[in-house]
């Protein structure tokens, strides 16, 4: 049970990882990235070819991983996510989920469709009250915390951390300021493109990759956004741990019911909610 | 008003004719198309455009981007199925069952998810597919056999056999000139003209004292019941069926057709239909992974043809009137 | 836009036509503004005037007609260049970045008219002293008439050259209503322009160099204010 429930923290806490950059770019530029899936699944890609070349150097491999995905996510912000500010939301979701159809194909096209497997980098357990615990898991969730305090304090204490608050309330009012909100979002699109690369990337070694890996997560990362509140971090990051327990917990007693009981639990919020989303 | 006339059964005042004329375009356009796309073939595009259809009757008519539509494709496939295995295989009855199982759920989840607004509209669709995929292949293994899928099999009845090319090739088109016909009448009556209002500016319908709420309900309720009579019909020639149907990465496909014949009126979605329904088969039997041709165009389209097919038809026609009216003028300056 | 003098007229907006989907809002509205002048925009509710500003700030698009600031066109330049230019807009909901501090709201408009903190904390609280005790408070938490001065105070930040004030005084105590006033006078006093959306004809007496009177989306009236209107008995014709 222990271990289920330390698996549940470790599923928050990729959940909030991968979480963040979609909520920061809802709630600023009102548009919801499907792209954010593709990045997420081709960092994994390029950890893994890292790897490949570098046997057993996994920070480094993470390191070269996050940095190829930085032009990458430049490029769709610019050409795709800028030019969809303002556009109704319907075209946002089209146009980002063809990119997502692209980035998989493109996928499948240079590493083919197997799915790969890495392995648990540390290889360690740790013993507490007679529970094993993996200790990467312990990273992971740790990884997680420092996270949220390290975004809570940037976000309080630069200037963009200040626009990012402004603009997820009211950005026609920054605008009207004179601050190009776009151009500093980018910034802030990169970064989050960044977590959820690093999020996959810790979580490959627990699960597979495979060119379609981004499904699940993407989902349960739509339940986590809407429960949090489009926008608020720090709501994220409390139901991407609460949803990460719950499906640890159901996954434990029902295994193929886990994803469910995260849109069952999303519908029943949604209906008795009296604010719409 | 009543309710016949507000749904567009009796006319009022205008004339009904046209509906007619446009039928019978339809059916000699797809009899000619049998010359050159086989039959059977032309049978699953039909489908399809009925599925189709009754996207864009959520999406283009209403507004409301749904990304989880192919859940109701395949409750009607599975609830057609499932009956006439278990129930009774006569084809129009398991049709019915398949229809209407559809309907409910559609009337159900429809509660929920149409306050919704926009992002959180498709998103959660897209989580109902998702569990209905799910309960299809996991949780109800013992009646579906999972993704071992099942064997379909219906009986004939009267003449309506099934198995005959001919007589299903023709069932197929007159179900989808009627659902054609139906939609076409309910779009351009009164509640047509008031959905196309609530797209254009809810509030302001709300403020003229309509129930938006039931009205979105209604049209997510009509949109489900279509679809999964399309899924239905699909039971009643094809040998098998498993959780495929149900996949939820195939939602893309209803919003790509739609938006490449034009949403928001009935030629749109059936030329949409058409239209990705051959570029699918073309791509697939030339290429292993084609996917990204679809978001190529998807990209394409979202920039610079928003308007699709038939928005690109009616920008030639519009040019070509107003070619027509400076020839005039000069005509008579001349 | 010349004028006899060979000055140039900050702002003229030549038969702009607004609308919100298929409603026409806006109908052929002709205006200016010359340097230096404060001209108030009045009517009823619904006349328009709040989408004047709109699309003077380049919030809104008119899909006919054109606006000139300084001379140069402004259709399509958007609400971020237009700001830098030297236009500033105060919305009529008076909203103001609530999960920031007072002090950072103002260090927003500083970072974008590169000015430094003391500056611009100094160009705020100099109309509104108060507001330096207040500095650390959640703005959210301000009364609205706080948050109209911290508003006004904010868009004096970096030397602005057009202001364009939504309903200033709307839902605010007399005592408030009072201090809004001295500071307009203040800003009249420096020759600062501004077009002010106002329904208080007392205050739009004391300050109005000219007046244009909107209803139903056309401007109906331009009223010189050296017909002295004297408790509005005038203007009330047009309300």
């Amino acid at each position: 049970m222990v271990e289920s429930i330390v698996y549940g923290f470790t599923l928050g806490a990729i959940l909030y990882l991968f979480s963040i950059g979609l909520s920061l770019t809802f709630g600023t530029m009102k548009i919801i990235n499907f792209a954010h899936a593709m990045a997420y699944t081709l960092g994994v890609y390029f950890f893994i070819t890292f790897l490949r070349l570098f046997p057993g150097a996994f920070c480094i491999s993470t390191f070269l991983a996050v940095l190829c995905m930085i032009p990458v996510a430049y490029i769709v912000e610019r050409l795709i996510i800028r030019r969809l500010y303002g556009e109704s939301l319907d075209y946002a979701i089209i146009a980002t989920y063809a990119v997502l159809l692209i980035g998989t194909d493109f996928i499948k096209f240079v590493w083919g469709n197997v799915p790969q497997q890495v392995s648990d980098p540390v290889g360690l357990s740790i013993s507490i009250f007679n529970f094993i615990i993996p200790v990467y898991r312990l990273i992971i969730i740790a990884v997680a915390v420092i996270l949220f305090v390290g975004l809570n304090i940037l976000l309080r204490t630069t200037i963009i951390g200040k626009i990012v608050i402004a603009a997820l309330e009211d950005a026609e009012g920054v605008r009207c300021l004179g601050v190009n909100v776009s151009k500093h979002f980018s910034i802030v699109f990169i970064f989050g493109t960044l977590l959820a690369v690093l999020g996959g990337i810790l979580y490959a070694p627990i699960s597979a990759a495979d060119p379609y890996m981004w499904l699940n997560i993407l989902l349960i990362a739509f339940a986590v956004v809407i429960l949090g509140g489009m926008g608020n971090l720090n709501g994220t990051f409390v139901s991407a741990f609460v949803l990460g327990i719950t499906m640890a917990i159901t996954g434990r007693f029902w295994s193929q019911a886990a994803d469910t009981i995260v849109f069952v639990i999303m519908a029943l919020v949604l209906i008795f909610r009296r604010r719409v989303a | 008003m009543d309710i016949l006339t507000a749904l567009g059964f009796r006319a009022s005042g205008r004339n009904a004719l046209p509906v007619y004329k446009e039928i019978c375009v339809l059916t000699i356009f797809f009899l000619v198309l049998t010359l050159i796309i086989h039959m059977y073939r032309i049978t699953d595009f039909m489908i399809f455009c009925i599925y189709v259809m009754s996207f864009d009757l959520l999406y283009g008519y209403l507004g409301l981007l749904s990304f989880g539509h192919v859940l109701y494709l395949g409750v009607g496939v599975y609830i057609s199925v499932l009956f006439s295995i278990y129930i009774n295989s006569n084809p129009l009855l398991s049709l019915l069952a398949g229809t209407l199982g559809g309907g409910i759920i559609a009337a159900i989840l429809g509660l929920i998810v149409v306050k919704l607004d926009g992002a959180s509209f498709a998103l959660v669709n897209l989580a109902f597919s998702q569990i209905g995929y799910f309960l299809v292949s996991s949780t109800f293994q013992k009646l579906t056999h999972g993704t071992d899928g099942i064997s379909s099999r219906v009986d004939a009845w009267g003449f309506l056999n099934f198995s005959n090319e001919y007589i299903t090739f023709s069932f197929i088109l007159i179900s989808m000139l009627l659902v054609f016909y139906l939609l076409r009448k309910l779009t351009s009556s009164p509640f047509g003209v008031l959905i196309r209002s609530i797209k254009e500016n809810e509030t302001r319908v709300t403020f003229l004292g309509y129930n938006t709420f039931l009205y979105k309900w209604i049209t997510f309720f009509i949109a489900g019941t279509i679809a999964s009579f399309a899924g239905g019909i699909y039971t009643l020639y094809v040998q098998y069926v498993s959780p495929t149907v149900l996949n939820p990465l195939d939602n893309i496909d209803p919003i790509l057709a739609v938006l490449i014949g034009g949403a928001g009126n009935l030629y749109g979605a059936i030329a949409g239909g058409l239209l990705f329904m051959i570029m699918k088969d073309w791509l697939s039997s030339h290429f292993a992974v084609w996917q990204w041709v679809l978001g190529i165009i998807l990209l394409i389209i979202s920039f610079w043809f928003r308007h699709g097919f038939t928005g690109f038809v009616m920008a030639i026609r519009n040019y070509q009137r107003k070619k027509a009216v400076i020839y005039d003028q000069n005509g008579a300056q001349g | 836009m010349l004028l006899g003098k060979g000055r140039m007229r900050l702002l003229q907006v030549d038969e702009i036509n607004v609308s919100y989907g298929r409603a026409m809002v806006l109908h052929d509205i002709t205006m200016h503004l010359n340097q230096g002048e404060i001209v108030f925009v009045v009517g009823r509710n619904g006349a328009g005037k709040t989408t004047l500003l709109k699309t003077v700030m380049g919030l809104l698009k008119p899909w006919k007609g054109s606006i000139l600031y300084e001379g140069e066109k402004t259709l399509g330049i958007g609400p971020v260049k237009l700001a830098q230019k030297g236009l500033r807009y105060v919305a009529q909901d008076k909203k103001v970045f609530s999960g920031l501090s007072v002090k950072d709201n103002i260090a927003l408009a500083a970072y974008s008219n590169a000015v430094s903190m003391p500056e611009a904390i100094t160009n705020v609280t100099s109309i509104y002293p108060k507001l330096n005790d207040l500095m650390e408070n959640k703005a959210g938490g301000l009364s609205g008439g706080q948050r109209e001065l911290l508003l006004i105070g904010r868009a004096l930040v970096g030397h602005p050259k057009l202001l364009l004030i939504d309903e200033p005084t709307e839902g605010l105590a007399a005592i408030v209503i009072r201090d809004i006033s001295r500071i307009l006078m203040h800003m009249k006093m420096q020759k600062l322009s501004a077009i002010i959306v106002e329904q208080n004809l007392s205050i739009v007496n004391q300050l109005a160099d000219r007046i244009y009177v909107m209803l139903e989306g056309y401007i109906i009236k331009e009223l010189d204010n050296s017909i002295k209107i004297k408790n509005g008995h005038e203007l009330e014709k047009y309300l």
